[in-house]
């Protein structure tokens, strides 16, 4: 089943998404990894939420905006969403990219946030825990990054990619798009923000911290990092995946979530 | 035509295993595999290369500027051009060029080639360059930016040179409240500008604007840099005039020996050195380096491109290098200056592991027996 997509306007600029489901608001910021695309991930999250899941800036069918030249511009990009749409207080889940918008975004408008979920999330520094090299990587060392499994259907279409291929030149220009849009926020500092570990006390949500255990691209002490620095959050590993646990372990990682909401659900009434 | 010599001052002593252990040459090639004791004898072989080309009649010596490499060893080509200013009298001297994002704040190139010109009494060259894609790993300057700085600080350096200072400059990327550089060039009203470039169309439209020199950088398929010139001299048409032939060069590695054979034997081993260590990761585009325009143009030529150049025989076909007796270096010269309308012939005379006598000979060749032949068909 394809969701259509939608088209808003946020600041001027056309921004893209999907949204379904019923309930509470719930706001996906995805990561690199094809998870702009509405998944089973999100379809089974959207049998107890209203899921909107935006395209960044420069992703997929998102009007590109060379003046997001930084995390700030973005977590503006997204205030303005969420506000555009009218979804209010939301649960707010952020992955890989989308993790690091999704923790910014907590420290500065942490009023906003029912709760707040991070899925292998770039944004910290980590002595002796480097992020790999994304910007240098070919699409088949990044499938090897990105994936635990090989014989996953997504990290199969990234090993089988030949950017010298003439017949493949417009997916290759996609995604030198797409590295560009990263690179504009992401090139140095490398990937994160050396303030974001000090702001993030800030933090007031009630937070999950969610890894895949076999992650290559951010190690699992970035998880630790995390945790250490948000009060009160907790970490779950996913067994057996990679960067991408919505794309690679999907049903795994919804029923962690809808744990995690669940407590969440229970303490509030009390 | 004007005849230069260009130098990158390569590093030749790569293990013969190299390819086979590391990816690239730039960027995370272990600099434990540099030999500063070889290093002193090369940097000063190589200023001596350079230095002959004045007594051989040459016209000037170009020297470039690289990072974390192997391939060309001048992280600062303003200090060998400050050594060429001292050791020449006639020669100009053209730095092509420097990386002006990699400056920060770029009124340093400003100031150097201001420098420069006045040391060697008006003999610089001032070339521009964006810097090369694995350079943007190795500053640390982010390549989503490359063509907004290069823009405003080239915008910067011609201001400093024309505008009587001190005057405030404030850019998007560049601020500065004192823009006064002392000295001012001795050239009036600046040094010659040239810029070398791939192909990308935005610079070659900058460079046709504002009636400056483009440099087509080599390692193509002569027909690419056929195109390449077509749209430059198109570009100029657009703004308003008819392009002269000093506005182009051509930089092509040439070798002359006694018979086209024995040219042949000296220098292909060489170039093969260059070929399969040297190159590999020049071609790394880091994201946002270059407009979506013009990347599916450069992948479009990508197959024209040295590294994916298996024979000799295609060598030749494409005249990825200029090599044979005295005759035929000067017909292939002839042939391929006429149909690129080039006024400019930067030979690489030493290229790869070309060793320091084989480098004197064929400088010393070409010029004795090629250059004054080529003088008489091409004029000055």
């Amino acid at each position: 089943m394809t969701l259509s997509v939608r088209a808003c306007v946020v600041n001027g600029r056309q921004a893209r998404y999907r949204q379904d489901g019923a309930g509470e608001h719930l706001l996906y910021l995805h990561g690199i990894g094809g998870d702009f695309l509405w998944l089973p991930f999100h379809r089974a999250l959207a049998q107890e939420f209203t899921v909107t899941l935006p395209v960044h800036p420069g992703f997929g069918e998102s009007q590109d905006d060379e003046s997001a030249a930084g995390m700030e511009d973005l977590v503006f990009h997204y205030v303005d969403l969420i506000d555009a749409l009218g979804l209010g207080r939301v649960h707010l889940i952020g992955a890989s990219f989308g993790g690091w918008i999704a923790a910014e975004l907590a420290v500065r408008y942490p009023d906003r946030i029912r709760t707040l979920a991070l899925i292998d999330a770039v944004g910290l520094d980590v002595p002796g825990a480097p992020v790999a090299e994304l910007f240098l990587s070919d699409p088949k060392s990044l499938a090897t990054l990105l994936f635990h499994d090989p014989a996953h259907p997504f990290a199969r279409l990234l090993a089988e990619a030949d950017p010298a291929d003439p017949s493949q030149v417009s997916e290759t220009l996609r995604h030198f798009k797409v590295l560009s849009t990263l690179a504009r926020v992401g090139w140095n500092p490398y990937l994160h923000n050396p303030k974001l570990s000090r702001l993030l006390s800030r933090i007031t949500a009630p937070t999950l911290i969610l890894w895949g255990e076999e992650d290559r691209l951010v190690p699992l002490p970035h998880a630790e990092a995390y945790r250490k620095a948000i009060s009160g959050a907790r970490i779950e590993r996913i067994p057996a995946c990679g960067h991408l646990p919505p794309v690679e372990r999907p049903l795994e990682t919804v029923s962690r979530l809808l744990a995690f909401y669940s407590v969440e659900k229970s303490s509030r009434a009390f | 035509m004007k005849f230069f010599v260009f130098h990158l001052m390569p590093y030749p002593y790569l293990p013969g295993d190299f390819a086979e252990r590391y990816g690239s040459a730039w960027i995370s090639i272990p600099n434990a595999l540099y030999d500063p004791k070889r290093g002193h004898e090369l940097y000063n072989r190589y200023l001596d290369e350079l230095e002959m080309a004045e007594p051989l009649g040459f016209d000037g010596v170009c020297v470039n500027e690289h990072h974390q490499n192997a391939y060309g060893n001048m992280p600062s080509p303003n200090l060998m051009a400050a050594a060429l200013a001292r050791r020449t009298s006639r020669v100009k001297i053209a730095v092509v060029g420097n990386a002006l994002p990699l400056y920060n704040p770029p009124i340093r190139v400003a100031e150097e080639y201001a420098m420069l010109d006045v040391i060697s009494g008006g003999r610089l060259i001032a070339g521009m360059v964006i810097g090369g894609g694995p350079e943007y790993y190795s500053y640390g300057i982010n390549p989503t930016e490359a063509r907004e700085r290069f823009a405003e600080a080239l915008e910067l350096i011609v201001k400093a040179w024309t505008t009587p200072g001190p005057f405030p400059f404030y850019g998007k990327h560049y601020q500065l409240r004192y823009v006064n550089p002392w000295p001012r060039p001795l050239q009036t009203p600046h040094p010659p500008i040239w810029i070398p470039g791939v192909g990308s169309l935005e610079t070659m439209e900058l460079v046709a604007r504002n009636r400056w020199a483009y440099m087509g950088i080599p390692y193509f398929h002569i027909r690419v840099f056929e195109r390449n010139f077509e749209f430059f001299r198109e570009c100029a048409e657009r703004f308003g005039y008819t392009a002269d032939s000093d506005q182009l060069g051509w930089l092509t590695p040439i070798y002359v020996a006694e018979t086209d054979r024995q040219a042949r034997e000296e220098f292909e081993p060489h170039f093969w050195y260059f070929v399969k260590n040297l190159l590999r990761g020049l071609r790394i585009t880091p994201p946002g380096y270059t407009s979506l325009r013009s990347l599916s143009k450069i992948l479009a030529s990508s197959g024209d491109f040295l590294e994916e150049v298996k024979t000799w025989e295609e060598v030749e076909a494409g005249a990825y290098a200029i090599v044979g007796s005295p005759a035929t270096v000067r017909d292939q010269i002839l042939h391929y200056g006429k149909k690129l309308g080039a006024g400019n012939l930067l030979g690489l005379f030493q290229i790869g592991s070309l060793p320091g006598d084989l480098t004197e000979k064929n400088m010393t060749l070409f010029a004795r027996e090629v250059l004054p032949a080529l003088r008489r068909e091409l004029g000055p």
